[in-house]
């Protein structure tokens, strides 16, 4: 009789592992599946947006719409960020969702910070918005987008849903100041008196999208079976349905 | 043919799941031990789904199962279902700048070996025991579709699990291919639980010890490939045109016409094949005499054969 496997010397790891080793291990392989070329294309059309507004040198109204454009370019790269065209080969892991796409997240985080940076100094202090507001806003459409990429991971079986998540964000930001009601207004210029009002909203939907996000790095139980499945991606299944 | 144990190593029962109005398992239940056990079924058949359901990577609306004695209903036990499986699933996804040595050492990161030395000597065995040594710094874009389907072995096989899920790995391959696929899907499963689904009659015929055959999201049959291809005795003959009363008939290549079903009396019989009985489990007409494993409502269900 052949031994049993699964218990080979040196291989198995110490079930006291610390969750950090693992973590830090998939620093650099996870660092390389991110998608660079996607963010890199999203942050330098928000690059061009605001330095174009410079060089025609736009007002403080077009400015502000410059960077919340500039804002929503790299929100719709970040879409992109759950991506993984290894996702089915890499599913049943003991490692968590979670912690690959926390890790994802944090490593795009000080790179996005940066680049924020460097797209609020390169707009005149004489026109630039109130910084601090202005982050909030775009720090909350980083959350919403990764938590629609959380989403669509969750619930769906594609390995690359940015394309939809980026779609659904793009559809959200164009019809969001056309139907959202006076008193829900999130896209006010800073000389309305409803700017501070405005940015508490800004406050509640940062806190709502990162809740949305965290539930969504929970990972179904034996019998979590959501509404809206789709049959895998087996060539044989069924009729999808959704 | 591998090892076989009797032990039990995986066992579910009554395990549902349903997309939409489509039951993609319907109440399945099944005993796996050590060596290679086949999973056939036609398209739809619910094949991918069992899988994924004992791979912990879609949870069944109800039913349980067990995998080497973890229990997955709890987060603890699908961690440790999880440390025991291999899953090689039907269209495998790669990072396509990484090599195979990144790819498969990534993989071993997430089945938490995290000692680099160790991990990278072990990622450096399964490459030799799938035959990628020599490529295995080439980036993973470059490589055959057949080498891509040994990259996602080896990502299975990394960390010597226990129960290896392996979801149709020889489609698309050619002969060759296929060939020395089954002699590394033979060697998984000594000393391990392998099941493995597919379309080939011929991969199970010639690996596995047991079989399953699903239609309808349930198990119609279960068995060994000779009970299987036992259910076509005295069923397929030979005539010189098709036999308008056969279940499935076609012309061979000597010109003679090989039917399956009915015969008619005095037809000239052949010796059935593990595919024959498959055709016939399908069809349905022969239900559920005498064999082990069928689940009832035979045939209502099952789906078009030839």
């Amino acid at each position: 009789m052949t031994p049993a496997r699964g218990s080979r010397p040196g291989v198995r790891p110490s079930r006291a592992l610390p969750g950090a080793r693992v973590a830090a291990a998939l620093v650099a392989p996870v660092w390389r599946t991110l998608p660079w070329r996607t963010l890199g294309a999203a942050a330098a059309v928000g690059l061009l947006v605001v330095g174009a507004g410079r060089a025609v040198g736009a007002g403080p109204v077009e400015t502000l719409y410059g960077l919340r454009g500039a804002g929503l370019a790299l929100a719709l790269g970040v879409a992109f960020l759950l991506d993984d065209p290894a996702r089915h080969t890499t599913a049943p892991v003991p490692v968590r969702r979670a912690v690959r796409t926390l890790l994802r997240a944090a490593l795009v985080t000080p790179v996005a910070g940066l680049w924020w940076a460097a797209v609020l100094l390169l707009v005149p202090g004489t026109v630039r918005p109130p910084a601090g507001d202005l982050t909030l806003e775009t720090g909350t459409a980083l959350v919403l987008a990764l938590a629609g990429a959380a989403v669509a991971v969750r619930y769906g079986d594609a390995p690359e849903p940015g394309r939809s998540v980026a779609a659904a964000l793009l559809g959200t930001a164009v019809l969001a100041p056309l139907l959202l009601p006076g008193h829900w207004a999130l896209f006010v210029p800073p000389n309305d008196p409803g700017w501070t009002a405005a940015h508490e909203r800004w406050a509640r939907l940062l806190t709502g999208a990162a809740a949305l996000c965290a539930a969504s790095l929970h990972e179904r139980g034996p019998h979590g079976q959501s509404r809206s499945v789709t049959s895998p991606c087996g060539t044989s299944g069924p009729s999808r349905t959704s | 043919m591998t090892t076989v144990s009797a032990a039990v190593t995986v066992s579910a029962s009554g395990l549902t799941l349903r997309y939409g109005a489509t039951r993609a398992l319907d109440d399945v239940s099944l005993r796996l031990g050590r060596g290679v056990t086949g999973l056939l079924g036609p398209n739809g058949a619910g094949k991918t789904t069992l899988l994924r359901v004992l791979a912990t990577s879609v949870p069944a609306a109800s039913g349980a199962f067990t995998v080497l004695g973890h229990d997955p209903a709890s987060a603890h036990g699908r961690q440790e279902v999880r440390r025991a499986l291999g899953y090689l699933p039907q269209t495998p996804g790669f990072h396509p700048d990484f090599t195979p040595f990144e790819f498969v050492d990534y993989v071993a990161i997430l089945k938490e070996l995290t000692d680099r030395a160790a991990r990278h000597r072990e990622v450096r065995r399964v490459l030799d025991e799938v035959g990628l040594a020599e490529v295995r710094g080439k980036r993973i874009k470059k490589l055959s579709g057949g080498m891509r389907q040994r990259v996602a072995l080896a990502a299975a096989l990394v960390g010597d699990p226990g129960f290896l899920v392996l979801d149709e790995p020889t489609v698309g391959l050619d002969p060759e291919q296929r060939m020395r696929f089954r002699e590394l899907i033979a060697q998984a499963g000594e000393g391990r639980t392998v099941l493995l689904s597919t379309h080939q009659t011929e991969d199970v015929a010639m690996l596995c010890h047991r079989v399953l055959v699903m239609a309808g999201g349930r198990v119609r049959f279960d068995g060994t490939p000779a009970e299987l291809a036992a259910r076509a005795a005295g069923r397929v003959w030979r005539s010189t045109a098709r036999d308008p009363g056969a279940k499935a008939g076609w012309r061979t290549g000597t010109g003679g016409y090989r039917n399956v079903g009915d015969p008619p009396e005095g037809a000239d019989l052949l010796e059935p094949t593990l595919e024959d009985g498959y055709l016939l489990t399908l069809d349905g007409d022969r239900g559920d005499r005498g064999d082990r494993g069928d689940r009832g409502d035979h045939g209502d269900r099952a789906e078009a054969t030839a």
